[in-house]
C-alpha cells in the first residue's frame, strides 16, 4: 500500500525546538561514544565534532500533517555544516517538509519524505542544515 | 567501442558519485576497464542544461545522457531524450505506462529499454508472468552490475524466448562500480543519436569486467 499525501504540505514548518544550552559534558560524552579525536586538555578550546548536530532532537519524527503512515524508516541524512558548536551554545531547530517523492524498488512503491532541519545558535548563526530522508508507506 | 549504458551520479538521490570522480577512476583502471564512454541515466529526471564537454575533453571519455524511468512493467532506460519526450512524459511519475512509453519514445526519436529485467517487482520478467508481453522491445539489459545471484540468469531465458538484443550496464551508484558491466558495439558512437541508431540496428553485446576488477557487493 502506498502513502497518500498532499503535496501542499511541502514547505510547511512542523517542528520548532530551542534546546537547553550545550554542555561540555555532553560534547565529551559524544566524543567518547563516537571515538572522535582526543579532546583538548583546556576546556575553553572544546569544540563539538561536526556530527554532534545529530543529537539535536525534534518533537515530531514525521510531519503530523502527513496523515497515517503504516511503515517508515530513516533512509539517510545529508548534512551541510556551518559554524562550530561550543559549550554554552543554545541551539534552535526549525524543521520543514522539504520534498516528497516516490520511487519503485524491489519491494514496491515507496514514498520518501525529506524533512529539512535548519539549526542555528543563539547568535542566529547557521550551525547545520540536515536533510533527512524518511521512507514511508 | 565499449560504453557503460547504465550509470548514476550524485544527481540521483541514491548516489554520491561525482561524474569527474568516475572519469578519474576509469582513467586509473583503463587496463582492466577499457571503456570509451559512459551514459548517465539518472533516476526519474532529465536536466536539459547539463553539459559535460569540458570533462569529456579533459579525460577523453565520451559522456552521454539518458534517464532511468519507472513504469508498470518495471524500470526502463530512455536514450535520446529530447524536449518532445519530456513534454510527453513526466519522468517523476513512477507509474508510467510501459507500452505507451516504448511506442511514443520510438516515435519521438529515442528508445526505451527495460533494465535489470530479472529483478523482483521492478524487472520485466516478473511482470511478464502476469501481463502480456510488450510490443516494440528492441533489447534488454542482460547484464546489470547490481543484480543479485540469479537475476541475470533469468534474463537469459527471457532473451531466448523473445529474441531481444542484449546489452550491459554497471548500474553504478559508487565510483568503484563504474564500468564493471558494459556494452561492446561494433561501430563508433560519438553522439546520443549514434547510440539510439546503434541500439535499434544491433551489432552489440554485453561485456562483464567483474573478473578483472575486484568488486565488493
Amino acid at each position: 500500500m502506498t502513502l497518500e499525501y498532499d503535496r501542499s504540505i511541502i514547505g510547511t514548518v512542523f517542528d520548532h525546538v530551542t534546546a537547553a544550552p550545550v554542555t561540555a559534558e555532553a560534547i565529551l560524552e559524544y566524543i567518547a561514544a563516537t571515538g572522535e579525536v582526543q579532546p583538548p586538555a583546556d576546556a575553553a578550546d572544546l569544540v563539538a565534532p561536526p556530527s554532534f548536530v545529530v543529537t539535536v532532537r525534534r518533537r515530531h519524527l514525521l510531519p503530523p500533517l502527513l496523515g497515517k503512515v503504516s511503515f517508515g524508516f530513516d533512509a539517510g541524512k545529508d548534512i551541510h555544516f556551518g559554524v562550530p558548536i561550543r559549550p554554552g551554545d543554545v541551539l534552535t531547530s526549525v524543521t520543514t517538509v522539504h520534498d516528497i517523492y516516490e520511487k519503485t524498488g524491489r519491494t514496491g512503491i515507496m514514498a520518501f519524505v525529506v524533512v529539512r532541519t535548519v539549526i542555528t545558535n543563539q547568535r542566529d548563526e547557521q550551525v547545520a542544515v540536515v536533510d533527512q530522508q524518511m521512507m514511508c508507506r | 567501442m565499449i560504453l557503460d549504458l547504465h550509470t548514476h551520479s550524485e544527481a540521483s538521490e541514491d548516489s554520491r558519485a561525482p561524474v569527474e570522480t568516475y572519469l578519474k577512476w576509469l582513467a586509473r583502471k583503463h587496463d582492466v576497464l577499457p571503456l570509451d564512454g559512459i551514459v548517465l541515466t539518472e533516476h526519474r529526471q532529465w536536466e536539459p542544461a547539463k553539459d559535460y564537454r569540458r570533462l569529456e575533453d579533459e579525460y577523453g571519455i565520451l559522456i552521454l545522457r539518458g534517464a532511468e524511468v519507472e513504469t508498470d512493467y518495471g524500470h526502463m532506460l530512455v536514450y535520446g531524450v529530447n524536449e518532445d519526450i519530456t513534454r510527453r512524459f513526466d519522468f517523476t511519475d513512477v507509474r508510467l505506462p510501459a507500452q505507451v512509453l516504448i511506442t511514443e519514445v520510438a516515435r519521438l526519436g529515442g528508445i526505451a529499454l527495460p533494465c535489470h529485467p530479472g529483478r523482483p517487482t521492478i524487472g520485466l520478467c516478473e511482470h511478464y508472468e502476469r501481463k502480456p508481453p510488450l510490443d516494440g522491445v528492441v533489447a534488454v539489459e542482460a547484464l546489470n552490475g547490481g543484480s543479485r545471484r540469479g537475476e541475470n540468469e533469468k534474463v537469459e531465458r527471457l532473451i531466448q524466448r523473445y529474441g531481444y538484443n542484449a546489452f550491459g550496464g554497471s548500474d553504478s551508484h559508487l565510483v568503484s562500480f563504474i564500468g564493471v558491466c558494459a556494452t561492446a558495439f561494433d561501430r563508433q558512437i560519438r553522439s546520443v543519436e549514434d547510440l539510439v541508431a546503434a541500439l535499434y540496428q544491433g551489432g552489440y553485446h554485453p561485456v562483464d569486467f567483474r573478473n578483472d576488477v575486484k568488486v565488493s557487493t
